[in-house]
């Protein structure tokens, strides 16, 4: 369990040193049943942090997001630290980041947060209907337990857990300089269920089933933004000269969208599930990264964002490497 | 005008009635909901609250083409709609009609644009009052409201059993008589104005917007931008879905010899939207196209056509994944003090 007391004068710590330029967190949010991300700046702000199972957020996410403008002549780029909480999940992007080099260790403070799984916002919707408040929510043993316009509600955990945190094997964060609470135990395991069912529809179904929802596709590019691992200044699908995808929504280049962007994740998808949450026209994205994740462990029994000292997957080569796929 | 009815079991019949318009209705894939041509009335439904996807594109597609040409011919094909078929707009909801009428003033203006007027012009408007506004409505801010008629040619009035219809406009009456509908009493009248009354009433959200056209020019270079474009994510999903949002992008593409000339929506929230070839871009950072975007619908807009470009649908606010809340942008606009103007 996470006191929040004690996560804010961490924090508060943090945004107090001359070295650190920003600390990126979760807040309240206006309403509903999702938090907001939090980029603070000064240490008086740290009040307004939160915890708790509305964290859905990645804030690892926002560490790249942020634009490197050309610094004026006779100034000095600032070098200042950014600081960052991280769930275990999103720790898992941190390293992945500093795997392929993203930015250096010693540029980031991470602020460990031990979690034991958020909701999941639809599925929350679904139970209790919306609201135009922000929404309290509390774990409470295997329920959550909701406070939805001053009323008090409650639900099971296994049916509101977002399904990045059922199969979670990594609650406690990989990567920190601190943690901010004590560890807690792994409930979750991982048998890609999901993708053996997915794997049941013959090639035409497959097909079918994503050229329904690649047509609903209006390419607002919400999931590649918010991914912690599409951080490259320059992405192939906005790309004008030369022009690989154009502008134009249809099936096809929709397609051809979502499909590159999965094979530029494969054995860098850290599975933190951003981009299906924020789709607005609910595409199921993590079915295809998910896909790719089982192949680049089973082919190449490499795991992403596990390792600080790992080697990232598509620049390293090893001679034992299957290549059935050649012969 | 005229006050109609039909029993709501009878949804198919009426709509399937109309055998010289192009119907269009709100349609679901899974769980989103958006405007397509009906092809089975039975698939009608007033069964929902408000679409994903606004039916904007309905007058300004996605994606749609301008024209299309052949390498070394010098004349060009147009693409402008045919207007010959009318089209019937089944179950708009009220903010969203009223967006039509926002955005048709710039799409009037120094250049007509035939492709939206075409369209626009072709198309009768039959609107669904809401009994159950979403959480983040704020359409009574803007004008709007859960029974607002503004731009609509019909308003429809779910009543449980019964549909209850009120025409607005000449063609609103004409499509009314093409479906077979019978006279309402007063009974169905009075139900319908207390709906919209209890509707009014679940309305949670509000801004009051008096004095901020004015006053966001003074907060240009204020840093309370980046209390929310810190956390913005540069996507597209706010202007997108905005029922105003009328952005496009003009884009030539080819096939061996043949091409086409197409515009699609683009939106301020991308870097790429102002980017000069130079290299040079303007907004360089997401504070400035986070300002961007609320100036353009509260100042510069009302500024030329003296109307926000604001209908208070709340989809920018359900669908932002990092609850940028263009009500609290608003409000803490409202408390931010102007600086002082510079001076040299």
């Amino acid at each position: 369990m996470v006191d929040e007391t004690i996560l804010r004068e961490k924090a508060r710590e943090v945004l107090a040193r001359d070295d650190v330029r920003r600390l990126i967190g979760w807040k309240r949010g206006t309403y509903g049943y999702e938090s907001a991300p939090a980029v603070l700046k000064d240490a008086s702000q740290a009040d307004e942090l939160i915890f708790d199972p509305t964290c859905v957020q990645n804030p690892a996410s926002f560490i790249t997001l942020e634009e490197k403008l050309p610094v004026p002549r006779g100034q000095d780029p600032d070098t200042r630290k950014v600081a960052v909480l991280v769930k275990g999940c999103d720790s898992r992007a941190v390293v992945q980041q500093l795997v392929e080099k993203a930015y250096t260790r010693d540029g980031v403070i991470v602020l460990g947060v031990p979690c034991t799984g958020v909701v999941d916002r639809r599925k929350a919707q679904k139970m209790f209907g919306d609201t135009s408040e922000p929404v309290m929510i509390k774990e409470e043993g295997d329920k959550f337990v909701f406070i939805i316009d001053g009323e008090t509600r409650e639900g099971p955990r296994a049916e509101l857990l977002a399904d990045k945190c059922v199969r979670c094997r990594f609650p406690n964060p990989l990567v920190y300089d601190e943690l901010v609470a004590d560890e807690v135990a792994v409930w979750g395991a991982d048998e890609f269920a999901d993708v053996d069912e997915f794997e049941k529809m013959s090639p035409p179904e497959k097909w079918k089933f994503w050229e329904e929802q690649f047509s609903k596709c209006i390419r607002c590019y919400s999931c590649r933004n918010v991914c912690p691992m599409c951080y490259c200044l320059e992405c192939v699908v906005t790309k004008q000269k030369p022009q690989w995808t154009r502008r134009s929504t249809d099936v096809s280049e929709n397609t051809a969208y979502h499909i590159q962007r999965a094979w530029h994740l494969s054995g860098r998808c850290i599975e933190c599930g951003e981009c299906e949450r924020v789709c607005p026209v609910d595409i199921p994205i993590t079915t295809l990264n998910r896909k790719m994740t089982r192949d680049v462990k089973e082919l190449f029994s490499y795991e992403p964002g596990v390792d600080v000292e790992a080697e990232p997957l598509l620049s390293c080569y090893n001679p034992q490497d299957p290549e059935e796929y050649i012969m | 005008m005229g006050d109609f009815k039909f029993a709501k079991d009878k949804l198919a019949e009426v709509v399937g009635a109309l055998k010289d318009y192009e119907v269009f209705a709100p349609a679901a894939v899974g769980d989103v909901l958006r405007f397509k041509e009906v092809e089975d009335a039975s698939s009608v439904s007033f069964d929902f609250k408000n679409t994903n996807v606004p039916p904007k594109e309905l007058m300004f597609p996605e994606t749609e083409t301008l024209f299309k040409f052949r390498v070394g011919k010098t004349d060009i094909e147009p693409a402008v709609p045919d207007e010959s078929k009318k089209r019937l707009v089944f179950g708009i909801r009220p903010c969203d009609a009223m967006a039509y009428t926002i955005v048709e003033k710039l799409y009037s203006w120094d250049y007509p644009d035939p492709y939206f007027e075409k369209r626009r012009e072709s198309s009768v408007l039959f609107g669904l009052a809401c009994s159950e506004p979403v959480p983040n409505c704020f359409c009574t801010s803007l004008g709007g409201g859960p029974g607002s008629e503004q731009g609509l040619d019909a308003l429809m009035f779910d009543l449980g059993e019964t549909v209850y219809v009120k025409t607005i406009t000449d063609a609103g009456d004409t499509v009314a008589k093409a479906m077979g509908l019978e006279a309402a009493a007063d009974a169905e009248k009075k139900a319908a104005a207390a709906q919209e009354k209890d509707a009014l009433g679940k309305i949670k959200r509000s801004i009051d917007t008096e004095g901020i056209p004015e006053k966001l020019p003074s907060l240009y270079d204020h840093p309370f931008w980046e209390q929310f474009s810190d956390r913005c994510l540069s996507c597209g999903i706010c202007t997108f879905l905005c029922p105003t949002c009328h952005c496009f992008d003009i884009q030539d593409e080819m096939e061996a010899f043949d091409g086409r000339r197409a515009r699609m929506w683009d939106t301020c929230m991308f870097p790429e939207y102002t980017l000069h070839t130079s290299g040079h871009n303007p907004r360089p950072t997401r504070k400035e196209r986070t300002r961007n975007r609320i100036s353009h619908k509260y100042s510069y807009f009302p500024e030329k056509f003296d109307v926000i470009a604001c209908v208070g649908c709340g989809r920018c606010i359900n669908y932002c994944p990092v609850n940028i809340d263009i009500l609290d942008i608003l409000e803490k606009s409202k408390q931010a003090e102007a600086k002082e103007a510079k001076t040299a």
